[in-house]
């Protein structure tokens, strides 16, 4: 099947955000979540992540190592100043009890430009192939759900029903889809990108780990099973992305 | 494969050991021991490890992707095994007690035996022959360093002197002298266990880096400050290990 490619883009990176809606269900099932649950689907979360940003890095560099360097680099900068002007760098991203406006806009706001960080990881692994790109997508999707389900919980203690958290969700993985294309257009017209934007990928997705997950997961369950999510979690991407891109 | 040539390999293994001591040299010029300063070196020594375990990912799964994800899970039991009978007892670490002593046992031990992985690797890498010995020599001593400095990041701010921190990176890489001579001599059977051995040292340092240097480095500094440290620390190892 020889579709545009910009249309596999589009469709692997709508079905990575439309996985978020699957986070819901857990809470359409059982309510209200233990806090460890939510723990640990921030250390799945946090653990695909660290995979993919594993694959993006060695991809990247495998083709220019100082580029690859700088692009990651660029993307650790880019989303420490995200949080810097957006006032959410100690923000606690979990509160299942506060329910004032201006939390609110904010954890919307983290969700979207998290997500964002994603839409670029998944535009540059298409450009670099096809199968690596579905492969990066597929991992985001899972990661999708396990965010799914943290963000559907704490709209839940706002009162929202699960249906509904379901779409807004979605809606916070929206971004995703457009930055997907964008980097995958940009970097298709200008090959010399790719190194950047696969360094830019992998740096932002190792910060927001470092910055937004792994902090929340430390108090929401034990060490050892934050680590142990965690590590399983990347294993299972370093196993899949071994066949190389 | 003569004797000069197995001693050689052993010795050219064990410069690159020594090597590993130069990792404390940054520490001899920090004075000022606050939490903030351990969590910052944890920090530090967890993006280190981190780019480390990159660096040996990405060796072993040209092996076999398998026998990598094995080799680490191995690891992670393996650390999960230490970190529950340093749990029951009160360990001891120079005048450090309590949890302060179980991070630096825990970082000594698992570099430690990270190290038998990398001697392999040392041996494999010699191939047989020791034509590109200084080649493999210099690379290996000076991605040693970092090494080093990892352990010293997580030992000086506990109160270890400087030349103790470099006496324990040395004591650390020991192994690699001591695999290297076996996996030269016997390459084709050594080789088959890289992918394990590799993969069970990076196992081991990610779940370390899980489950004792990031939750003391949450729990002392701002989030902004370790993510910085650990992402910056990690980008470097992997371009510095790139190129060496």
């Amino acid at each position: 099947m020889a579709a545009d490619p910009t249309l596999t883009v589009l469709l692997y990176s709508s079905i990575a955000a439309g996985a978020a809606a699957l986070g819901a269900a857990p809470i359409a099932a059982r309510g209200r979540l233990p806090v460890a649950w939510i723990g640990w689907a921030n250390a799945l979360a946090a653990g695909f992540m660290l995979g993919a940003a594993y694959a993006l890095m060695v991809a990247g560099l495998d083709r220019m190592p100082v580029q690859g360097a700088a692009g990651a680099a660029l993307g650790v900068g880019f989303v420490f100043l995200t949080h810097a002007v957006s006032k959410t760098e100690d923000l606690d991203l979990n509160r299942l009890d506060e329910t004032s406006p201006a939390y609110g806009y904010q954890v919307l706001l983290v969700n979207s430009l998290h997500s964002a960080s994603e839409g670029v990881a998944i535009g540059a692994a298409m450009a670099v192939s096809r199968s690596f790109g579905i492969f990066l997508a597929l991992a985001i999707a899972v990661h999708n759900v396990a965010e799914g389900t943290v963000l559907s919980a704490i709209l839940a203690g706002w009162g929202v029903r699960p249906r509904d958290a379901a779409g807004l969700s979605v809606a916070a993985n929206v971004s995703q889809v457009l930055l997907a294309i964008v980097t995958f257009a940009i970097v298709s017209a200008v090959p010399t990108m790719l190194p950047w934007a696969l360094g830019v990928a992998a740096g932002a997705l190792i910060y927001l780990v470092m910055a937004e997950l792994l902090p929340e997961c430390y108090r929401q369950a034990g060490r050892i099973s934050v680590a142990l999510v965690t590590v399983v979690a990347m294993g299972m991407l370093v196993l899949f992305s071994g066949r190389g891109p | 494969m003569s004797v000069p040539e197995v001693t050689a390999v052993f010795g050219y293994a064990l410069l690159t050991a020594l090597a590993t001591g130069l990792g404390a040299v940054p520490f001899a010029f920090v004075r000022t021991v606050s939490p903030s300063v351990i969590a910052g070196a944890n920090a530090v020594a967890s993006g280190l490890m981190l780019g480390a375990s990159f660096g040996l990912l990405t060796e072993a799964t040209r092996y076999g992707a398998w026998q990598t994800v094995a080799g680490a899970m191995l690891g992670v039991l393996f650390v999960l095994a230490a970190d529950r009978v340093l749990q029951g007892h009160e360990p001891e670490f120079g005048a450090v007690r309590g949890a302060g002593a179980r991070r630096m046992l825990m970082v000594v031990t698992v570099m430690t035996v990270h190290s038998f992985s990398e001697g392999i690797a040392v041996g494999v890498a010699f191939g047989g022959t020791a034509t590109l010995a200084l080649v493999i020599t210099l690379a290996i001593a000076v991605h040693n360093v970092p090494e080093g400095l990892a352990i010293s990041a997580v030992l000086h701010p506990r109160g270890v002197p400087v030349a103790r921190c470099a006496g324990w990176s040395v004591f650390s890489s020991l192994p690699q002298p001591i695999m290297a001579v076996p996996a030269f001599v016997f390459v084709e059977r050594f080789s088959s266990a890289l992918p394990y051995g590799l993969g069970f040292a990076a196992g081991a340092m990610v779940f370390m880096v899980l489950i004792e240097l990031l939750p003391e480095a949450y729990e002392q500094a701002r989030r902004a400050t370790v993510a910085s440290l650990v992402s910056l620390m990690l980008i470097a190892m992997v371009l510095f290990q790139r190129y060496l």
